[in-house]
């Protein structure tokens, strides 16, 4: 390598570098120390070695809060990927109007999260749209977030109206890069529209499929705004998903060291999820 | 299957309806001159204007607004620059480090926010930066994403055409600006666009490492719209509409360099 292109890439990178190190390396390292500790901001760090750590297996708010999260998390990707897949099917296909339509059906992915939750703080209110559509369909109002029947699904219906036009974008994006000549092959064969949806399209997105389903179950285990605006975790913990958990005993609580060990636990759950997943596709490629 | 068709158009329609209603409920709530009627479904006169006036003159709404404004454009404006720095770099140039900021960016890629957060908050009130711009700024001022997406871009740029620059007796850092950016440019919009989005919906931290007023952004002024006004569902409403225009107006402008930055890896090229 010349000395002068050595040089410019060092210093070209340099701040980057520093970023990095000071605002994710260390502070990850950090993370780990801290989750054998006892700290609340005074003081010094105090080792407790794995204390933390056994008392988040011995927490009853810890499990109900980890099944919370995969509650939430299962029944926000689930739907919003089956719902997000029929649309995009009859949407990829070339068209001013349906061009139009995935333009719309867009918006409320674009919109800010919190501005689109305070919406909804209105919506699910006593005589809001909630309570309007409840009782037009004779089921009468309901107190959507303070009651712990309803409330976690309040959050899902929210969520999965807010993401799922991101997923119609990706599978049209998805099914606009697939090769139209094995769609004319499986007509020819004539292959029935659902037949080739099943054995043709859906093998074929495979690698969307997994990019998807990254995203999807990554981004709604670490979802925090919309239980922290709607139900701030209740009514009685019933929406206190594991990153509203951490929240509250790091910033409530000021219990620093077991915050930390639930980010670590988080973190370790979302690498075996992603590693898994890469894996899976990478295996079923060659 | 020929039947099946206007079937599919009625359900679409009625699919993309249902998806537009809270918004045209969020219109109608925001020009509610009171909180009457909360269903947001017929107009009750068309106080919009007035609401967000009294918004605009109350209290300190445009003083968030204003720091929304500047946070989310200088993090953003550092991120484009530092990402685009260290992503060229990383796909044009050897140099000693090279493999270090490989690593780092994949470990920035693979690490969840909820871990650093705590540790730099930690930092951040050891050396004073809690409640204060650069606190708010700094935490964000390059992204892993922004580096990979550069550095993926500007694989495309021919070696030669370096190369040739370089023979001519142009600079490293005048190929860089001068060659490399115009280049990136797409990229660089993008990486803009998606960072600018991420800041002015950033609610976790300014709520943590701002808790002085004068620091608050919109995401923070709508958390608590109650606090200040009681709680008065037709200004929350015109506040958080306010707060969704600019994403949209940008986001109309610069739709597909955000689609371009959302279906990455997602599409097989």
């Amino acid at each position: 390598m010349s000395t002068v292109e050595a040089r410019a890439g060092a210093g070209l990178a340099a701040p980057a570098i520093v970023y990095f190190v000071l605002f994710w390396a260390l502070p990850a390292l950090a993370a780990l120390y801290l989750s054998f500790t006892s700290y609340d901001l005074s003081g010094t760090p105090q080792w407790v070695g794995l204390d933390n750590y056994r008392q988040m297996v011995t927490s009853d708010e810890f499990w109900s809060s980890a099944w919370v999260t995969l509650l939430y998390t299962v029944f926000a990707v689930g739907p919003t990927i089956v719902i997000a897949l029929v649309v995009a099917v009859p949407l990829a296909k070339p068209g001013r109007f349906r061009a139009w339509l995935r333009g719309l059906i867009f918006i409320p992915a674009v919109m800010p999260l919190v501005g689109a939750t305070v919406l909804w703080q209105v919506i699910y209110s006593t005589g809001g749209l909630a309570d309007t559509i409840a009782q037009a369909a004779g089921v009468g109002a309901r107190p959507w977030l303070t009651d712990s029947d309803y409330a976690i699904w309040a959050l899902l219906v929210m969520v999965i109206w807010k993401y799922v036009g991101l997923y119609v974008i990706i599978f049209v994006a998805g099914l606009q890069a697939l090769p139209a000549n094995v769609f004319e092959a499986a007509a020819i064969d004539g292959a029935r529209t659902l037949r080739t949806f099943f054995l043709v399209t859906v093998p074929l997105l495979r690698r969307t499929f997994t990019f998807v389903i990254v995203v999807a179950v990554t981004g709604a285990m670490q979802s925090f705004v919309p239980a922290y605006l709607l139900t701030k975790g209740g009514p009685v913990n019933a929406t206190q998903v594991l990153p509203l958990y951490l929240y509250n005993n790091a910033f409530s609580y000021s219990r620093f060291g077991y915050a930390s060990a639930i980010a670590i636990v988080l973190l370790v759950v979302l690498l075996i999820f992603a590693f898994t997943q890469f894996t899976l596709v990478r295996s079923d490629e060659e | 299957m020929r039947i099946g068709r206007p079937l599919t158009a009625v359900a679409l329609i009625g699919f993309v309806a249902l998806m537009l209603l809270p918004l045209y409920s969020m219109i109608v709530l925001a020009s509610a001159p009171d909180d009457g009627d909360l269903s947001g479904l017929g107009f009750h006169g068309f106080a919009l204007f007035d609401n967000i006036g009294q918004i605009m003159t109350d209290g300190r709404f445009p003083r968030y607004l204003m720091n929304s404004v500047l946070i989310a454009s200088a993090v953003s404006v550092l991120d484009v620059a530092i990402s685009a720095a260290a992503g060229y770099a990383l796909a044009r140039l050897r140099f000693p480090g090279r493999a270090a900021l490989l690593n780092l960016v994949v470990i920035a890629l693979s690490l969840t926010p909820a871990v650093v957060m705590i540790p730099v908050f930690v930092m951040l009130s050891e050396i004073g930066w809690l409640n204060s711009y650069q606190g708010l700024i700094a935490p964000f001022a390059a992204s892993a994403l922004g580096v990979f997406l550069v550095r993926q871009f500007a694989l495309g740029i021919p070696v030669q055409m370096l190369h040739a620059a370089r023979v001519d007796g142009a600079s490293e850092l005048r190929i860089f600006l001068r060659i490399a950016v115009p280049l990136l440019r797409p990229a660089l919009l993008t990486v803009l666009l998606l960072q600018f989005l991420a800041q002015w919906d950033n609610l976790i931290w300014p709520l943590i490492a701002a808790s002085e007023q004068e620091l608050w952004t919109l995401p923070l002024a709508l958390s608590s719209f109650e606090g200040e006004h009681g709680i008065v569902y037709h200004l929350q409403t015109a506040a958080a509409l306010i707060s969704i225009l600019p994403p949209l107006v940008l986001f109309s402008f610069l739709q597909r360099y955000y689609v371009s930055g959302l279906t990455l890896g997602g599409v097989k090229r």
